[in-house]
């Protein structure tokens, strides 16, 4: 009796995980920066989601105030900040980048691949609650480095970050259950701050080059 | 063996009727979505009914092939619909081919239409042709790679057998992960192949974008009613793989008359609903220039692909 509703449990949290790595895919489709943005808020939605289960099927408490957390700061706070830059930066969408989309998805589906071996010697050794999310959760985390060195613009290269910061999250609390609280509020902090200094500085670039073209800051400037 | 041929007979009747309805479903929310009271649910009928009485007018320019697309198009839309389970999953035409068979019986009818759009000579004809033949070599591998995803987790490619046993939850492996991706990317197929919204406009006649609709421009009468009545099948049919391969409960596994009954209700109801969500997104999203179709297909193709890694790796 106990079984049935623990195997249930973890192929949800799997079902999570995976529109998790399905939104990672749509960000990394997306051209125009709200959507992106968008994107990013209903993959918090998603972590809150997962985290709110593994807390319901632990029974582990701090995992709710950690589900809390995302939603209050990755899925309000974050992308209204985010909102506001692109509203300020006045461009919508980002016609150039260093990778072309069909070979960015291409590599994104090699990376994923990749973290599979990666992570399959290693599942059957612990006792995880469920079979892939620590893959997608490496995945995710390797998906988002790609998205910071596959753009050109500041936005979405805060929005590849906090990608990789969801993908460790995730890790986290499919491996482990979660970090000790007091680490988890420390990380959400920077997460915030990380935010908007980054805003900031999306600002300071527009001013000095008109552009938020962080490539642009590879050439001297008088 | 009189059973048998009822219960194809059923599903021809089934098929033929219900692809009108899902056209005019899907037009009816799009009006609504944008405030307008619009044409009732049954007009596609009026509209194939007026088609069929028309004469039909043809170039003197064109070949035969022109002339027997329609028939050859309309019939391997037909057939390939009959491969699939649409209201129980037992059909007795099952043996005749799986989910390779369907999926190139209807790429036979997309051939056809493709020459059959050089064939009238027009220039709206041929880019119509051009670009059907990049979305067709784009989708197919995707929709392949998907449906195998799912057969692994049956262990056959038969979609009887798929759909049987997925009902029943007898024998399958419960696989959230590569379903979704498999779904997903399917989802993305079936758009792309009918010429729905985010890769083709079906709503247009006078587009500089437009795919199905510029290489249907020549067709008349007779002809433009049967190549109509068989984009609505292959909509159909693309819901009805959508429904009863991921989510196929309340389907008839056996054939008594009361589960074949509710198996068609529960039919309706599903294809419904994924009408009204597919008139949602047409309303929720602008055409995709023609060059970033590669995108969109392109998740489509690493979704089915990823599906299929994770059943392989993480299974294997």
């Amino acid at each position: 009796m106990q079984q049935m509703p623990l195997q249930i449990g973890s192929q949800m949290v799997d079902l999570c995980a995976a529109l998790l790595l399905l939104t990672c895919f749509a960000i990394v489709a997306q051209r125009r920066l709200t959507a992106c943005v968008d994107l990013f808020a209903l993959q918090s939605v998603f972590l809150a989601a997962t985290a709110g289960l593994v807390a319901f099927l632990t029974g582990i408490h701090h995992i709710y105030v950690a589900a809390a957390l995302i939603v209050v700061i990755k899925v309000i706070v974050i992308p209204r900040i985010l909102k506001q830059v692109i509203e300020r930066l006045n461009v919508s969408r980002e016609l150039v980048m260093n990778v072309n989309i069909p070979t960015g998805l291409l590599i994104c589906g090699i990376l994923v691949i990749l973290s599979c071996f990666i992570t399959q010697p290693i599942i059957p050794i612990g006792f995880l609650l469920t079979r892939d999310s620590l893959t997608i959760a490496l995945a995710i985390v390797l998906i988002g480095f790609f998205t910071m060195i596959a753009r050109k613009k500041a936005v979405t290269q805060v929005i590849g970050f906090l990608v990789m910061e969801n993908g460790l999250f995730l890790g986290a609390t499919a491996a482990a259950y979660g970090m000790p609280l007091i680490v988890e509020l420390g990380v959400f902090f920077d997460v915030l701050v990380g935010a908007l200094i980054i805003g900031i500085y999306t600002h300071r670039l527009q001013d000095a080059f008109d552009s938020v073209d962080t490539s642009k800051l590879t050439v001297l400037k008088e | 063996m009189l059973h048998a041929l009822l219960l194809v007979g059923v599903q021809t009747i089934v098929l033929l009727v219900v692809a009108p309805f899902v056209v005019g479903l899907i037009r009816k929310v799009k009006a609504r979505l944008q405030c307008r009271r619009g044409a009732g649910v049954f007009q596609p009928y009026a509209d194939l009914a007026k088609l069929f009485r028309k004469q039909p007018v043809v170039s003197t320019t064109t070949s035969w092939i022109f002339t027997a697309t329609p028939y050859i198009l309309f019939a391997s839309t037909l057939a390939a619909g009959l491969l699939v389970p649409v209201f129980a999953s037992k059909m007795p035409l099952n043996f005749a081919g799986n989910i390779i068979a369907l999926v190139y019986l209807l790429a036979l009818g997309t051939f056809f239409l493709i020459l059959a759009g050089l064939d009238a000579g027009s220039a709206f004809g041929g880019m119509g042709s051009s670009r059907e033949a990049i979305v067709a070599s784009l989708t197919e591998p995707a929709m392949i790679l998907s449906i195998f995803a799912i057969a692994l987790t049956a262990g056959s490619t038969n979609l009887s057998t798929i759909v049987h046993k997925t009902a029943l939850l007898e024998g399958i492996v419960t696989d959230p992960a590569p379903h979704l991706m498999a779904l997903a990317a399917l989802f993305i197929v079936a758009l792309a192949e009918t010429g729905r919204v985010p890769v083709d406009n079906p709503a247009t006649h006078l587009e500089l974008t437009m795919i199905h609709e510029a290489m249907v421009l020549e067709y008349s009468g007779r002809y433009l009613a049967l190549v109509e009545w068989a984009a609505g099948i292959k909509l159909l049919v693309f819901l009805t793989l959508i429904a009863n391969v991921f989510a196929p409960w309340g389907i008839a596994t056996t054939h008594t008359p009361a589960a074949i009954g509710i198996g068609i209700l529960v039919y309706l109801v599903k294809v419904s609903g994924l009408a009204v969500l597919i008139g949602t997104i047409e309303s929720m999203f602008a055409k995709l220039r023609l060059f970033r179709v590669t995108d969109l297909l392109g998740v489509a193709f690493i979704l089915a692909l990823l599906a299929l890694v994770f059943f392989y790796i993480l299974r294997g």
